[in-house]
């Protein structure tokens, strides 16, 4: 009878510490709204017209899973983009036709973004779309063979119709922008499900204490370093944990054979000579507003080693991590925060990063609240059958 | 209610601002600033709004200037803007146009602050330099 009681007890005081809640400041309550509502509001790419159309959606979802598009059969984009491992590969650098220098990352919530690639050096998902089809490392396709695929497939060029109300241009250019068009539409279909943490930030701001309570106390501390000693939360910004621009980190920028990526430098130079960018003649929004980004860009000195601030949700699922997917795991990747140096740092007198010096506890629990933005079920309708366009 | 009586009070100050360099000037054609946030140095008043006029972390905005000079003073041909985060050391990664909308006014679109914090307007007008800082969210 004495040991039941005992276990009651414990049981009892388990009960509690699991349905505890830290007494959150009104100003880490602000900072921790800011990461929702989730999903957050989205608005076609209006440098899209194909963006929201459920005919381009389903013609880039063809696309994005065809090997024709490769010359060799033998590589589409779900190889590296694999549905199965969130929608990346889980290598440390892809591998399409050869090894890459740079990380797979995920598609999850891509259509949020400002800036495509870890170098931005594309400013829509479909120009960004297109830039691996080319790539003679990755797909090792051409303008011709791409356009030749869709206009020698009578499905390909059907869907392509319904798609955009106009049958295949001539236009091989023209064309392949449609292609990354369709296959951006399919993408941006990509959101994240609600995570945890999702409950317990709607719980905190409807002052629900005893939903909020059912979050896990030690994803909770992890949230308060979060959004207080770590300053995380200035990168890792607003519901998608992205702020959308680029920032040395200190992650080593050299790459095999002793040549150096140039991260957002480069992506910058590349941005400004695509055919396929926002100022150019395939964009469907050429004056408006989706071109301010393109038309007011900086190149500064510091972009050299700045790479993207990946957005955070379902991270536990994008393993391995930075640019060059040189940490296996996130204990490493708060590691690296914790003990950053500032030696390594070409930030051009920027202070904004210094190390956090971390104890065990607090790595543990930053590690736990990362986990709490993974998705609790997938937010992703299933594939759509194959039926032959008519 | 808040809101519309600050309005009053910027198109007062305006006014004001505006009345007093006329009659200064002794007759010259009047030098009115817009309503917006009032900055003052030894030869100029300026008055400069963000369209739209809440500023959101990681959204593109336009700031429109208008500029008066003093008595005595002449408006300045260079005319120069940016802003940057006094606390991390660092500005902007994108760089706004300046375009004349008529005499003293301007036009400056391609703005965006990509942190919340504090950020720090730079007005760089001939040789002087006018500063004001916004708290963004």
């Amino acid at each position: 009878m004495k040991r039941a009681a005992l276990a009651a007890l414990l049981a009892l005081s388990a009960g509690c510490a699991a349905a505890q809640l830290l007494d959150f400041t009104a100003a880490e309550t602000s900072a921790i709204l800011r990461h929702g509502p989730w999903p957050a509001p989205w608005t076609p790419d209006p440098s899209n017209r194909g963006s929201g159309n459920p005919e381009a959606i389903a013609f880039g979802e063809r696309l994005f899973f065809e090997p024709r598009l490769s010359p060799s059969g033998k590589v589409l984009c779900a190889t590296c983009h694999a549905p199965f491992r969130g929608w990346q590969d889980a290598r440390a650098r892809a591998f399409g036709l050869t090894e890459v220098e740079r990380n797979t990352p995920s598609l999850f919530n891509v259509r949020y973004n400002r800036w495509f690639g870890w170098d931005g050096a594309g400013d829509s998902l479909w120009a960004q779309s297109i830039r691996p089809i080319l790539d003679p490392r990755e797909m090792g396709g051409s303008q011709a063979q791409a356009a030749a695929l869709v206009r020698g497939d009578p499905d390909f060029s059907c869907r392509y119709e319904k798609a955009f109300g106009a049958p295949p241009p001539a236009d091989d250019e023209a064309l392949l922008a449609g292609l990354g068009k369709a296959l951006a539409a399919f993408q941006e279909t990509l959101v994240a499900g609600r995570a945890p943490f999702d409950d317990f930030r709607d719980a905190l701001q409807k002052g629900d204490r005893a939903a909020a309570a059912r979050y896990p106390l030690a994803a909770q501390r992890g949230l308060r370093t979060f959004v207080g000693k770590g300053n995380c939360g200035t990168c890792h910004f607003g519901p998608a944990f992205s702020n959308g621009e680029f920032h040395d980190t200190g992650v080593p920028f050299f790459v095999a054979g002793g040549g150096v990526d140039p991260g957002r430098h480069g992506g910058i130079r590349k941005l400004q000579g695509n055919p396929f960018n926002l100022l150019g003649r395939h964009s469907d929004d050429r004056g408006g507003k989706s071109a301010t980004k393109t038309r007011h860009v900086a190149i500064e000195h510091r972009n050299f080693g700045e790479f993207k601030v990946p957005g955070l949700r379902n991270v536990a699922l994008s393993a391995p991590y930075m640019h060059n997917g040189s940490l296996a795991t996130l204990a490493d990747v708060v590691r690296h925060y914790s003990e950053i140096s500032a030696d390594r740092l070409h930030s051009d007198g920027e202070i904004l990063l210094k190390p956090l010096r971390l104890s065990a506890g607090e790595s543990a629990d930053l590690v736990a609240f990362l986990e709490s933005l993974s998705e609790s079920s997938s937010a992703l309708p299933p594939r759509r059958p194959g039926t032959p366009c008519l | 209610m808040e809101e519309r009586r600050d309005t009053v009070r910027r198109h007062a100050q305006a006014l004001i601002a505006a009345a007093l360099l006329a009659g200064a000037a002794g007759g010259a054609p009047v030098c009115e600033l817009p309503p917006g946030t009032r900055l003052e140095s030894k030869r100029l008043v300026l008055s400069y709004r963000s369209v739209p006029s809440r500023i959101a972390v990681g959204e593109h905005f336009a700031l429109e200037l208008a500029a008066c000079a003093k008595p005595g003073a002449a408006l300045p041909e260079r005319v120069k803007l940016d802003a940057h985060m006094p606390e991390h050391k660092h500005g902007m990664n994108y760089r706004p146009d300046l375009k004349p909308a008529g005499p003293g006014r301007y036009r400056s679109e391609g703005w965006l602050f990509h942190m919340p914090g504090r950020w720090e307007f730079v007005f760089e007008l001939g040789s002087e330099r006018l500063t004001h800082s916004v708290q963004i969210e």
